[in-house]
């Protein structure tokens, strides 16, 4: 397959003679027209200023291919349950997948979407396109237009589970640098109560670009708690596009860990489409090196009597850089919101490089909204007093920016997961590499 | 066990020990006291090993050892406590996971494997009892919205756990009510044995009547202008420092 430089061409000619694609020729036909409209985002787009384009778009790619995975892979990922329900994908297509036998009966989907669009139309159809974000997105329309397969998850009214389900996603390479994209559908119905750990990994070493885009829904009462893990290697550049329609009553609780990746680009976009819902977005960094981690995150107060809470907190090595932008919409008869936002940055040397910018655009009166962002070094005074405990410098610092991560941390609420977390984070803290640790093959019990 | 010649000391440009002179001997209780702004936290953070502060001048040994050549954390491994004046809050790091780190520490300096988990809450248990410290704290983040009585009893409790060859205690005693006074000086006693040394910095007469010294230094203006016994203590009670400050001022 020949191998496309993206900025002289376009991804239309990456995927021309290829077929399958997940959306209706109608609406992909939009999607292709808008790009008339909107350009690849350069250092003067606005949202995305601080988005390092150059550092992906200067490699060719290829398309990455429906490949397979080792078994002994997915040993390393300690937090992982092959007994459990869970969703397999490789360069964004369906690999394998379970629903453990006692949850068979009660109709979930745990799957491929483009399966899913022949056993269940009825309740894909208009939740697969919802272009709902405030500011067109590039990627997003990117990946309307030539989405081919992602995982489906379909939690059907009134079911309880207590065990999570995983959605693994590898970038694998069988030679060269691979572009691949992956579409995902999660609807949580009404009443439901469920987790989700979404992990992002890759196996090979080649530069790759991967661009994700997840929309979920939660139904009516609906309580769901989405695990982010974005663990793509150090040649990864990875751009996610996360949507979230929140009904009444529903409460949507998410932790982002965001470990490696050349350049990580969040995209969430929350819209609170009817009253008394909640959304809770936290979010832990660590770039090292050249690494950029951009989170970019809006929410929609559109209904009164809603709440948000946005924690981000990023420890910045090296030469890295962090962008943060909290955007939050209220909208003017969104009364009695609740929002609040902070962005927290602990930056370790005096090359590392925060952008912390909370937007706040609110019509309604009666609200409460707050905002915070700090950015600063380790605290002196409390490591001197750790040292004249005996305790050495390195031992105390990693004990302080533990610290600081702890209260996003000690949240993640499925144990097996946090302790992989934990695990990475601490190497992670006593100096260890994100090159080394990115690779699936580090694990508490390797 | 210490031996203080001639020290000087500077921040920002700013000469704040102007040659102090001091010795301390094991079994020894000795008082610091003078007016505020004097230097006494100055000195015990040059003890401590405060980088901040430059040493400019003058000599420290400690147990033989050149105390100025060790990083704090070698000092504190080597025996040596600071009581904050001002204890710091470490959130997110509980009190637990804080001394078991130090514990740990002072442990395989002295060449002992760590103590596993049971033995180690043992360990706190016992030396929280002599220290009379409320159980609830153990779980709580360092110092963290703890009150100022409890952040004392706090430091007594970590000399208790770290059993130091020689504790600085600076004015642990301001701030208590009477009753937290005398568990601080009581912990503070039970510690005491005939080869470790304390120095107490404090302004008040009080509690030298609960810790009682051998030896009071007044430090005014970067230097020890009077060294005395108990004696020197009810003096000063009395009549304030304007006598000593005044004589100082003509020496120097
Ligand atoms: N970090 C610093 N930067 C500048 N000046 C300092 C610093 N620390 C102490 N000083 C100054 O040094 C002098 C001595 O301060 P120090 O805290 O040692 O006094 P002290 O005798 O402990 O007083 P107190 O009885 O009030 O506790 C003071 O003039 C103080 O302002
Ligand atoms: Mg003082």
């Amino acid at each position: 397959m020949t191998q496309t430089n993206i900025k002289n061409k376009t991804f239309a000619d990456l995927y021309s003679g290829t077929k399958d694609f997940l959306l209706p020729n109608i609406v992909r036909k939009k999607s292709t027209n808008l790009f008339d409209k909107i350009k690849l985002p350069n250092n003067k787009t606005e949202n995305w200023r601080k988005f390092n384009s150059d550092s992906i778009f200067k490699h060719n790619y290829k398309l990455g291919k429906k490949l397979s995975v080792e078994t002994k892979d997915l040993d390393s990922l300690s937090f992982f349950e092959p007994s459990g329900n869970y969703v397999i994908l490789v360069n964004g297509f369906f690999h394998s997948g379970n629903v453990k036998n006692t949850d068979l009966n009660n109709n979930i989907f745990i799957g491929s979407l483009k399966d899913a669009q022949k056993t269940h139309s009825e309740i894909i159809s208009g939740r697969l396109n919802t272009q709902n974000t405030e500011t067109e997105n590039y990627f997003s329309v990117l990946n309307d237009a030539y989405a081919k397969d992602g995982a489906f998850i379909y939690v059907p009214e009134n079911v309880i589970l207590d065990e999570p389900i995983y959605i693994m996603h590898f970038i694998q390479s069988d030679n060269g640098n691979i572009f691949s994209q992956n579409r995902n559908l999660i609807i949580a119905g009404k009443n439901t109560a469920f987790k989700i750990i979404h992990t992002y990994h890759s196996l090979s070493s080649d530069f790759s670009f991967n661009n994700s885009l997840t929309d979920i829904f939660a139904d009516e009462k609906a309580q769901l708690e989405y695990y982010l893990f974005e663990g793509e290697g150090n040649t990864a550049a990875h751009v996610n596009n996360i949507n979230i329609n929140s009904e009444k009553g529903s409460s949507f609780k998410s932790n982002i860990v965001t470990f490696c990746g050349s350049v990580v680009r969040n995209n969430i976009y929350a819209e609170f489409k009817n009253e008394f819902a909640e959304v809770n977005l936290q979010g832990i960094y660590m770039p090292d090196k050249e690494q950029t981690v951009d989170n970019f995150i809006e929410i929609k107060h559109a209904k009164p009597n809603c709440r948000s809470n946005q924690i981000f907190k990023g420890i910045i090595d090296n030469k890295a850089v962090a962008v943060f932008t909290g955007k939050v919409f209220v909208a003017k008869d969104a009364q009695k919101t609740d929002s609040a936002q902070s962005n927290q940055n602990l930056l370790l040397t005096d090359y590392a490089r925060v952008h912390s910018r909370p937007q706040l655009e609110i019509y309604a009166d009666d609200v409460v909204c707050s905002h915070g962002s700090t950015t600063g070094q380790l605290d002196n005074e409390a490591l001197f007093y750790m040292k004249t405990r005996g305790i050495p410098e390195k031992r105390a610092k990693t004990m302080l920016m533990k610290a600081f991560l702890r209260d996003v941390t000690d949240k993640i609420n499925v144990t097996g997961y946090r302790e992989y977390v934990n695990f990475l984070i601490s190497k992670r803290l006593k100096g260890q590499s994100p090159e080394s640790l990115c690779s699936v093959k580090v694990c508490p019990s390797c | 066990m210490l031996k203080i010649t001639d020290l000087k000391a500077e921040v920002d440009g700013k000469e704040i020990l102007r040659g102090i002179n001091l010795e301390v001997k094991p079994g020894e209780v000795h008082a610091i006291m003078g007016p505020n702004g004097s230097g006494k936290s100055t000195l015990a953070s040059v003890l401590a090993g405060r980088d901040i502060f430059k040493v400019t001048g003058g000599k420290v040994e400690f147990k033989g050892k050149n105390l100025l050549n060790l990083i704090p954390e070698e000092r504190s491994r080597e025996g040596i406590f600071l009581a904050f004046q001002y204890p710091v809050e470490i959130p997110g790091v509980s009190i637990t996971n804080f001394m078991r780190a130090a514990v740990d520490e002072h442990r395989k300096h002295k060449g002992f494997d760590p103590m596993n988990a049971s033995q180690f809450l043992r360990y706190m248990k016992e030396k929280k009892a002599l220290v009379e410290l409320d159980a609830k704290l153990e779980g709580r983040a360092v110092n963290e919205g703890f009150s100022g009585g409890e952040k004392k009893k706090n430091e007594i409790f970590q000399m208790a756990m770290l059993e130091p060859d020689l504790a600085i205690l600076d004015e642990t005693d301001s701030g208590l009510d009477i009753d937290a006074l005398k568990v601080v000086a009581n912990g503070v006693n039970k510690l005491k044995t005939k080869e470790n040394a304390t120095i107490v910095i404090t302004h008040y007469q009080r509690l030298l009547d609960y810790i009682v010294p051998d030896i009071i230094h007044v430090l005014y203006n970067g230097r020890i202008v009077k060294t005395g016994g108990r004696e020197l203590a009810l003096e000063l009670e009395k009549y304030g420092y304007d006598e000593i400050k005044k004589e100082a001022d003509k020496r120097f």
